[in-house]
């Protein structure tokens, strides 16, 4: 109806120039190799603190990258239009699943100084014999296996399809993706549900919360669309996607930062009152390491930060529809995202309070370094955006 | 205040269109000729027509987050008031201080939404004159097609630059149909 419907060209795609960001890959490359050896020094001096600070990062950067997977199921699933343009971005973050499934080595290396129920033996804890059907090594390791398995297999099939239809548009690939997008959804949702349960709530293999993999859901999805709002606006300061990803975009991109904003609010005080109402000493144990000593000021930011300023913000239209101000409210998200995370984490070891440690810098590092330089040498294989989807044209001229 | 010959009071002149893209466009004229009193009508939400139409920001959010404010509030004030000051009951231990706010909250967030949609929803009858009985496009028996397959755009005389000729010469100019004078009564 309106203008923008008249005349818009087919575009022909856009590469991006690996030799321009040859320095920054550089960069990214070096630091996440010194970071890496450090890591390995820190796993061999400290193991202990070292396996809780390695867990931390990688279930923070795990939940970006399984968003973006979700994000690119999602949008097969319901034949969305206005997602095309960004998908390409969706499928190379998802993409890096397979990186951090080698990085979750470190993990099951140290295991034993992160999961106490691996070497309490049988007959000692009662409350843990029950358990054993589900918590014992061998089907720990087969359940990891598969979980990082089916993330590996899927995001690559994803990925793969969609840049062979960029050579010559068949739409079979779109009904291909289709298909393998709804078997993703609820592996998705076992894999990402199960995978929380055994990496972060068996830290404490007492505690337990039937919400728990929603919580992580509802998490890895806002903050993932966050990071898809950072790495689409870098590619456009860099002079690509300038007339592909428009206003309208943002608006909704920034709509999903708003509704997963307020959908992690729910599923997390949910979670909270109902432990907290009910007074259950087996469930109360987790807030209570979090809501006491230093570690309670981190939690009180969690909660303002995470939910009460964003979502005042993201109220407004003006902010939705205005990349900049999208942009400081997403790289705040991400920030928050890493907050809950460390939360999750660290307070099962340092149950006195806030303990900073410098192997929870050195490990973001180390794996933000190595997912950002992979990142940089697969962006440049295909197109920035599918350039022969079947939808793309509605994508471009998206009006909402 | 406009009459027919036969004193009618008159309530505006509309025209029929052909099309949705029709009308789209008619009424982008009918904005840049600068007319504040003045609707289109359609069968159906034309994506695009509140940019074609000039019609700018729409101030019922301002209501709704008035009305959400409001229950916000009232919760507060029916759930402290005689949890905290008036009536303190001992429930699992739980304290009498603020703290005690998260089993607070569901009710907060439901009168909330309560009184927000109650804002939303009054306040968008009041802003649209509504509910009424009748409509003076309705004494135009075309219009009632306007459920089925008819575009009307209607420039109502109360509007500063309404003069007949001027507003027959601009409906015609932009392909309106069956130009015809709709009475008040």
């Amino acid at each position: 109806m309106s203008e923008r419907l008249h005349g818009v060209p087919t575009p022909e795609g856009e590469y991006f120039d690996s030799g321009r960001f040859a320095g920054l890959s550089f960069v990214l490359g070096v630091v996440a190799v010194i970071a890496l050896v450090l890591c390995a020094v820190g796993a061999i001096v400290n193991p202990h603190q070292f396996g809780y600070s390695w867990l931390f990062a990688f279930a923070f950067f795990f939940t970006l990258c399984a968003g973006c997977f979700f994000w690119t199921i999602v949008h097969h699933a319901t034949d969305a239009e206005w997602s095309v343009v960004v998908r390409r971005q969706l499928e190379n973050l998802g993409a890096l699943l397979t990186v951090l499934a080698l990085l979750f080595v470190p993990i099951l290396l140290l295991r034993h100084h992160l999961f106490v129920w691996m070497d309490i033996p049988p007959g000692v804890d009662p409350s843990l014999d029950t358990k054993r059907a589900y918590l014992n090594w061998p089907f720990f390791l087969v359940r990891a296996v598969i979980f990082l398995g089916f993330f590996l297999l899927a995001a690559l099939a994803l990925r793969r399809l969609s840049a062979e239809q960029d050579k010559d548009g068949n739409p079979r690939f779109t009904i291909s993706m289709r298909k393998v997008s709804f078997i993703s959804l609820p592996m998705f949702a076992l894999c990402l549900t199960f995978g929380a349960y055994d990496w972060l709530v068996g830290l404490n293999y007492r505690w337990f919360s039937t919400m728990f993999g929603v919580y992580i859901f509802a998490g890895a999805a806002g903050s993932s669309m966050s990071l898809l709002v950072l790495v689409i606006t870098a590619l456009r300061q860099a002079g690509y996607l300038k007339d592909v990803v428009t206003v309208e975009h943002y608006h909704i991109m920034g709509k999903w930062m708003l509704a997963f904003c307020i959908f992690w609010a729910y599923i997390g005080f949910g979670q909270y009152m109902l432990i907290w109402y009910a007074n259950i000493p087996e469930e109360t144990q987790y807030f209570i390491n979090r809501n006491t000593q230093s570690w309670w000021a981190l939690s009180m930011l969690l909660v303002i930060g995470r939910f009460f300023v964003p979502f005042a913000i993201l109220l407004l239209r003006s902010v939705k529809t205005h990349p900049r101000q999208l942009c400081i409210v997403a790289a705040w998200l991400v920030c928050m995202q890493m907050l809950d995370i460390y939360l999750i984490v660290l307070p099962s070891l340092h149950g006195t309070g806030f303990h900073p440690s410098i192997w929870d810098l050195l490990s973001v590092v180390a794996i933000g370094a190595t997912l950002g330089f992979v990142y940089l040498r697969m962006v440049p294989r295909t197109s920035l955006f599918p350039v022969r989807d079947p939808r793309l044209i509605e994508s471009l001229t998206t009006v909402n | 205040m406009i009459k027919t010959p036969y004193g009618h009071r008159v309530y505006a002149m509309a025209a029929e269109y052909q099309s949705a893209a029709a009308l789209y466009e008619a009424a982008e004229r009918v904005r840049d000729a600068g007319f504040r009193r003045w609707d289109v009508y359609s069968p159906f939400p034309i994506h695009g027509m509140d940019e074609a139409m000039g019609l700018g920001k729409s101030w019922l959010s301002g209501w709704v987050l008035f009305g959400g404010v409001s229950g916000l509030l009232t919760a507060a004030l029916v759930e402290f008031g005689p949890s905290w000051f008036l009536y303190p009951v001992d429930v699992h231990g739980k304290p009498w201080n603020f703290w005690t706010v998260p089993a607070f909250f569901p009710i907060m967030f439901e009168l909330t939404v309560l009184f927000a949609a109650f804002a939303a929803f009054f306040a968008w009858q009041a802003m649209n004159r509504l509910p009424r009985w009748n409509h003076p496009m309705f004494n135009w028996d075309r219009f009632s097609r306007v459920t089925n397959d008819g575009f009307f755009l209607a420039i109502e005389a109360r509007d500063p630059r309404f003069t007949e000729d001027g507003v027959r010469q601009l409906l015609e100019q932009t392909g309106g149909q069956h130009i015809t004078i709709v009475h008040e009564d």
